[in-house]
């Protein structure tokens, strides 16, 4: 057994006193991460400034037995960050960029570096990194790479998943390990690919190795207005089918507009529209003229009321802070806001944004849609007023139901916020016992103990040979 | 590679008994042949029962797709064969969803006809051409010459079935183009070449065809400078290609491309795309214009039963290692044929079961920085070449998570010889 104020005392040898948290009073601002709704306290925060104390912490973690929670900038939306009286491994330090090589188009990074300011240092290269979550200029990559994060720009280049190409990461044993290989290919498991999405629970990634992709040669930037949701999905899926694939294809609906446009991020979108889409085509500039053509035709035939394209890159820049920044906007509009994610079919767009109107009315909620079309990737946001009972039980109740209706569409609950806590329940909406079990076992590859962001990502009830809680290992 | 490889090519080293090894006077068809005929499943249910029969005989189970790669990969030792030629089939395709969902048996032929109707295909073409089976593919996680530009099956499969070695009907990912939900089984089953399930279905991404495509074909200079010009140019010039391929004289001459090594590229867009590229290319060089036709041939090149090792490394030393495979390739009286966006080599050696060649030799000794990974060997040289591919504590935890007595594919990692 374990007393936490010794813990604290000897993680302070190895961190120095400003590198640990331990009073209530301090450790209330890690209470929660991006989702509303939650609130878990950890019993100690640690933020190690070096890989050596960060080691060091892991590996004293580990002779205690004790349970911890990685924490990048606690931007995640599904309640992964959160510790809940365990030991909270805060990332945000280790924030430098170990290399960056413009010949193999690679870089090396800690996981604390901010997504947008690996972008801002490869841009002297003519590269950036694809991967942008809105949340770019907050998130870390580590905290990317945890839950595999997505972003507009995903549509064409890809996942994190498919940019990252090995990660030196301490398992939770205090073994260091190091997964994928930045010099060509790897023969057997790919223990890489497993480590991304992990959500925390495998080991905490030390350093991560990812493409840098180059810059297009040229890029067009379309706005279309819609005066339906029904007619801007319908273009959605017929743009996709088309087998064009733009760098990026965005729906916002009237609702989020309009917050939009009330707030310090008005981009100009047309604030009488019931939907716009924002489509990115990029590439080569031969032949570039001709998909925006096809996809204006596309878009008018749709019923859009007008097709505006980008004149410049201070509007580009304008159309993208509306759609990235346009959580902010609704936030300001209620006092709680879930953003929900969920994929479905992309054929499936038109009649699942019906469905959620519908589940919206009738629980009598304001869902607004602001989300990756092209993917698929739905984002329906319900704003709401977390300290009244009756509508938190209706908000949660809409998206009980929304869930439903996008896995009986043939799509799954999440497409990049990942599980974390908030959506255990849903898990087996998707996978049977033994797909879940199976987890498990592969979880337990690199965490026997289940002492890495404990209770996450799979139900505890269908870990079978899980043996007993691993809180029991320390005292107050 | 290989400072090594490169002076001792024409050195004739002879392998430390590997010819009068017992190992070497087996077949070449990489298992320990079972004497009974092969199990035909038709349903995932079935697979189900054939391995809990195995589990509960303790018996290993040699998994089959369409056996056209059997050979490849560590022998294998089995009692019992499952193949999967009857569990066929395309489960679920919309093609306004761009994804496809079929039964592992089903032939990489089947998809690409079903999806042709629709202007779409899957764009994986892996080496070995359309005859193999998705499940394989899947399996063995193979690529081929558009793998630097569009991906490999760990980026293209979005969802699997299988069956573990304890029994259990699982499934990773799902149907859908992007998605977190639960730790990945998916990238961990594609790529084990069975020895953790055998995939019963598989889910892909597919894509829309280009409106047009071209094929050209550029000579490559020999001195080492000149080449690494050439291959620069090629990484930024103003042209978005499918592939970017590197084929060694041999193979040139069988594609009709002349007597000396030539890049051909393969280049795809909407009309306007595929002219503005046309002349990006010209600038670099004399192109000649080649049917397309071409890409199935490098695919189905191989001789039969050859020997196959893919090396791959960085942009920096890809020159290089281009020409120490191109003297191997010679010297074993094979060819090599490269991937440029993916800084990748594939060198195919004819196959010599009693005598490896010492070419192929060469390749085992010699000092490489590169990563050299075994696709085909003659049997006897697999414990002394290839270390096996997975020992490390993570991955033989992985294994014996999801296959606890190894029934499946046994040996195929090279865990034998460990
Ligand atoms: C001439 C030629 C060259 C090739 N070159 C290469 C190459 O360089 N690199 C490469 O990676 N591939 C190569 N391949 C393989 C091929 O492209 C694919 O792997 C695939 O199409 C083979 O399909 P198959 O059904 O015939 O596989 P099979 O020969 O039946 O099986 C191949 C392997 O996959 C396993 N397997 C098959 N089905 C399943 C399943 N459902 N679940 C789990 N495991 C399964 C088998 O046990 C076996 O080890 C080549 C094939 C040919 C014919
Ligand atoms: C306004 C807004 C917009 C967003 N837009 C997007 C979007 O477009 N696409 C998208 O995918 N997501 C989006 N997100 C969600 C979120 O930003 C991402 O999930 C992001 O990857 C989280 O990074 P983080 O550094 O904040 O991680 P945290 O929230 O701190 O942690 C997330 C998870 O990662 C684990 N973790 C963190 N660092 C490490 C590490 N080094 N090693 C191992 N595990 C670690 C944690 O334990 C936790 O489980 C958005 C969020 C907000 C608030």
């Amino acid at each position: 057994m374990t007393h936490a104020a010794d813990l604290a005392d000897r993680i302070t040898e190895i961190v120095g006193p400003r590198g640990v948290l331990r009073r209530p009073g301090e450790l209330v601002v890690y209470r929660s991460d991006g989702l509303p709704g939650y609130s878990k306290q950890p019993r100690l925060a640690v933020f190690p400034r070096t890989r050596d104390e960060l080691v060091a912490v892991v590996r004293l973690l580990a002779e205690q037995s004790v349970p911890f929670v990685p924490r990048g900038a606690g931007t995640g939306l599904s309640g992964g960050a959160l510790a809940d009286d365990v030991v909270l491994v805060g990332l945000n330090r280790l924030t430098r960029i170990l290399s960056i090589d413009p010949v193999e188009r690679l870089a090396v990074v800690e996981p604390g570096v901010v997504n947008v300011a690996l972008t801002r240092a490869a841009t002297p290269y003519g590269l950036h990194y694809a991967p942008d979550p809105s949340s770019q200029a907050a998130c870390t990559i580590g905290g990317n790479v945890a839950e595999n994060a997505g972003g507009p720009h995903c549509l064409k280049y890809g996942v994190t998943l498919n940019h990252v190409r090995a990660v030196t990461a301490i398992l939770p044993d205090g073994e260091i390990v190091r997964l994928g290989s930045a010099e060509g290919e790897v023969d057997g498991y790919d223990l890489l690919g497993a480590f991304i999405g992990s959500e925390g629970c495998f080991g905490i990634a030390l350093d991560v190795t990812v493409r840098l992709s180059p810059n297009p040669q040229a890029i067009r930037t379309l706005l279309a207005d819609f005066t339906s949701v029904d007619a801007a999905a319908r273009a959605t899926s017929e743009i996709i089918a088309s087998g064009i694939v733009p760098a990026a294809l965005e729906m916002m609906d009237g609702a989020t507009i309009r917050a939009v446009e009330a707030s310090i991020y008005a981009a100009g979108y047309p604030v009488d529209a019931e939907a716009i889409l924002l489509i990115e085509l990029d590439g080569l500039e031969a032949g570039l003229e001709a998909d925006v053509a096809r996809i204006e035709r596309m878009c008018a035939a749709a019923g859009a009321r007008s097709v505006r394209i980008a004149r410049d890159e201070s509007e580009r820049a304008r159309l993208w802070q509306g759609r990235k920044k346009a959580f902010g906007a609704m936030g300001r509009v209620s006092s709680h806001l879930v953003v929900q994610d969920a994929v479905i079919p992309r054929t499936r767009l038109p009649d699942v944004l019906a469905a959620i109107r519908e589940i919206a009315e009738r629980q009598r909620i304001t869902v607004c849609n602001v989300f990756h079309a092209g993917d698929g990737n739905l984002h329906p946001n319900i704003g709401y007023d977390a300290n009244n009972p009756d509508e938190q039980a209706r908000v949660h109740a809409a998206m009980r139901e929304i869930m439903s209706a996008c896995v009986a569409a043939g799509g799954t609950i999440t497409g990049e916020h990942g599980v974390g806590l908030d959506k255990l329940d849903y898990m087996s909406l998707i996978f049977s016992e033994d797909s879940l079990a199976a987890m498990c076992r592969l979880r337990e590859v690199f965490d026997p103990d289940h002492r890495a962001n404990p209770g996450k990502v799979v139900p505890v009830h269908s870990c079978r040979e899980w043996h007993g809680a691993p809180k029991a290992a320390w005292t107050a | 590679m290989a400072r090594r490889t490169e002076g001792s090519v024409d050195r004739m080293t002879v392998p430390v008994s590997a010819a009068s090894s017992p190992a070497a006077m087996q077949t070449a068809s990489g298992s320990t042949a079972p004497s009974s005929p092969p199990l035909r499943p038709t349903t995932t249910a079935e697979v189900r029962e054939i391995v809990g029969d195995a589990i509960a005989n303790k018996t290993p189970v040699r998994i089959v797709g369409r056996g056209t790669w059997l050979n490849a990969g560590r022998p294998v030792e089995a009692t019992r064969q499952v193949s999967l030629d009857a569990l066929t089939g395309i489960v679920d395709y919309t093609p306004g969803d761009l994804t496809l969902t079929a039964r592992a048996g089903t032939t990489l032929a089947e998809i690409a006809r079903a999806t042709a109707e629709h202007g779409q295909w899957l764009a994986l073409a892996p080496w070995g051409g359309d005859a193999g089976s998705l499940g394989a593919t899947a399996a063995t996680a193979t690529a081929g010459p558009m793998s630097g530009a569009l991906g490999t099956p760990r980026d293209m499969v979005i969802g699997i079935e299988a069956v573990t070695g304890s029994g259990q009907v699982v499934r990773g990912g799902g149907r859908v183009v992007k998605n977190v939900a639960g730790f990945d089984l998916t990238r961990l089953m594609v790529g084990a070449w069975g020895t953790l399930g055998i995939l019963t279905e598989v889910s892909v991404r597919l894509r829309g065809l280009p409106e047009q495509e071209a094929t050209l074909a550029l000579p490559l200079p020999n001195a080492p400078a000149a080449l690494a010009d050439v291959v620069a140019r090629l990484r930024s010039a103003p042209i978005a290609p499918l592939a970017i391929e590197m084929v060694s004289a041999t193979l040139a001459a069988r594609l009709g491309l002349g007597q000396q090594p030539v890049v051909i590229a393969r280049l795809a867009g909407n009309a306007d795309a595929v002219s503005g590229q046309r002349v990006a290319l010209g600038v670099i060089g004399d192109v000649m214009e080649v049917p397309d036709e071409v890409w199935t041939t490098v695919r189905t090149a191989d001789p039969v039963e050859a020997t196959v090792v893919r090396f791959s490394s960085t942009v920096a030393r890809f020159p290089e290692l281009w020409l120490a495979a191109e003297r191997l390739a010679t010297a074993g009286d094979g060819h090599v044929h490269a991937t440029v966006l993916r800084s990748s080599a594939r060198v195919v050696l004819p196959h010599n079961e009693d005598a490896p060649t010492d070419a192929a030799l060469d390749l085992l000794r010699g000092a490489s920085r590169d990563t050299r990974i075994f696709e085909r060997l003659p049997r006897a040289l697999w414990p002394v070449l290839a270390p096996t591919r997975a020992a490390d504590r993570l991955s033989q935890g992985v294994r014996s998570a999801f296959d606890a007595h190894r029934l499946l594919n046994r040996g195929i990692l090279g865990e034998t010889h460990a």
